[in-house]
């Protein structure tokens, strides 16, 4: 397509309206998932667990939400027959709403280790690497749902750069960790614990990118998983 | 003078079973169709998809000259089956619409027995010997348009007594009677229920190993289980051709866009 893609201007209104209410209800399931990482940010920067409670109770909302935006693709399939620009929102969502329900397990798990973390005592010389990962992911996650809401490819490759720039940041932690277990050998569980929880938000930052791939299908019709970042920039430009 | 229209996609084909170039069409002073570019190729099914109006209908008809049988309807441009120019003033039109034959949208057998509804046209054409011969004729086309087993102990009651569904089945038996090299079908599935739909479909899809198909529909879901290519029309400018599997799914124009998504219509 050469023309700004839209999803508006529908014969039938109602079908104007669906189409909005799931796209509205995509950044509302991000925006929880986006609260289970601000929850874990907050006790990092006070030490203190508090702000982790209800966390589970977030992660349970975006389950639901998961299986209600599906259910609302599958009735529009079915009642609609989408086609062309349409057809690819409904896929592209469908996949993207996906990756958020498995970003916010993630979350969780992410909230659940750092709470243990701080109940346990860790030494904070543990997961203190962690903040910055965490900002950066939810950063990261921000900026996705931003290109969503926007269906804007250009966002889309820059939040691919911002990803390389999560998985330097995850190698610079995991690797600190391992010389802090070569030195001392009684943390290695508490040091694996964090580990983990630094591949999670790893993982947040790969599904981020699943979703921007997703936009980049849904606007330009190009099937770009799979693909080397350098030709998903010439491909673009 | 205006511009001429760019058709997007990919309207023209290496030997191709039809050839069309710069067709216009004009309906006295009023232009229904403008330079149309348009290659047909040999045994797929393209489909012309486009609002009420457009000139898809009237640019089927271009290629076996029914138009002709419009007194106000002109036709321009080069038309050609096989390289050969069918507006041709040595072209019989009779034997022209036997080799490219015509389904319409409502099912319009003759007022004949279901016999004699498939054996009218290989009879005046001369395409059998002897009774024997149209008897075999008659029961394969019905069995290639699955209607044999149906109607085999009823050959000799009157076709309109058969359903909708049958009757178009057997208007599309009649037309393969003659062995025609392309098949024109109008909306031939408008008038027909969701499973008598299904079978002409499943009929289509069939022919085409055999025969060139061009079909004109309403049904955008039609166009997309049938067709191997589709064409839309707007406003007599045939706006774009590409394979089904792009144009329902990325198409090139936005015009292609706004009608398949239900914007205009």
């Amino acid at each position: 397509m050469t023309e700004e893609l839209k999803f508006g201007g529908h014969i039938s209104r109602q079908f104007d309206e669906e189409l909005d209410e799931i796209r509205s209800r995509v950044l509302k399931m991000g925006s929880l998932v986006e609260e289970q990482l601000e929850k874990t940010l907050t006790a990092l920067r006070e030490m203190s667990p508090a702000s982790i409670s209800g966390v589970s109770k977030l992660d349970r909302k975006v389950n639901k939400m998961e299986m209600k935006i599906d259910e609302e693709c599958t009735q529009i399939l079915a009642k609609r027959q989408p086609a062309a620009g349409d057809l690819r929102l409904i896929i592209a969502t469908s996949k993207s709403v996906r990756d958020l329900e498995r970003a916010g397990d993630e979350a969780e798990k992410v909230a659940h280790m750092v709470k243990r973390a701080l109940e346990n005592d860790t030494s904070p010389n543990l997961y203190k690497g962690l903040q910055d990962l965490v900002e950066q992911v939810e950063e990261l996650l921000h900026a996705t749902l931003d290109t969503y809401a926007r269906m804007e490819t250009r966002s889309a490759v820059h939040n691919m750069r911002l990803d390389q720039a999560v998985d330097a940041e995850y190698g610079r932690v995991i690797f600190r960790l391992v010389e802090i277990m070569k030195n001392d050998s009684d943390s290695v569980s508490d040091a694996l614990d964090v580990m983990w929880a630094a591949r999670s938000l790893e993982r947040i930052g790969d599904h981020c990118i699943n979703i921007c791939e997703n936009v980049i299908y849904l606007v330009e019709g190009e099937d770009v998983r799979h693909t080397k970042f350098k030709e998903i920039e010439d491909q673009l430009s | 003078m205006t511009e001429r229209f760019q058709t997007v996609g990919n309207p023209l084909l290496e030997d191709p079973k039809m050839r069309v170039r710069n067709a216009s069409v004009f309906y006295a002073d009023k232009q229904a169709i403008f330079d149309v570019d348009l290659d047909i190729g040999k045994n797929q099914v393209i489909s012309m998809i486009g609002p009420s109006g457009c000139g898809k209908s009237t640019f089927l008809r271009c290629l076996n000259r029914m138009n002709d049988t419009i007194d106000i309807c002109r036709v321009e441009g080069q038309l050609e089956l096989d390289g050969q120019d069918i507006n041709d003033r040595k072209i019989d039109v009779v034997e022209l619409r036997a080799r490219v034959g015509m389904v319409f949208q409502k099912p319009n057998p003759f007022p004949k027995s279901i016999y004699e509804n498939v054996a009218y046209g290989a009879r005046i054409h001369g395409l059998t010997d002897n009774k024997v011969q149209l008897d075999d004729l008659v029961e394969q086309c019905l069995q290639r348009c699955g209607l044999w087993k149906e109607v085999k102990d009823r050959l000799h009651e009157p076709a309109t007594g058969l359903s909708g569904g049958q009757q178009q089945r057997l208007c599309i038996a009649r037309a393969i009677a003659v062995n025609p090299e392309v098949i024109l079908m109008d909306e031939p599935c408008s008038a027909l229920d969701p499973i008598a739909t299904a079978t002409v479909e499943e009929l289509i899809h069939e022919l085409s190993q055999n025969f060139t198909i061009c079909i004109v529909t309403h049904s955008m879901q039609q166009a997309a289980r049938v067709s191997e290519r589709t064409a839309y029309f707007h406003l007599g400018k045939l706006i774009e051709v590409n394979d089904t599997s792009k144009v329902f799914t990325n198409p090139e124009h936005q015009l292609t866009e706004e009608y398949i998504t239900g914007r205009i219509g």
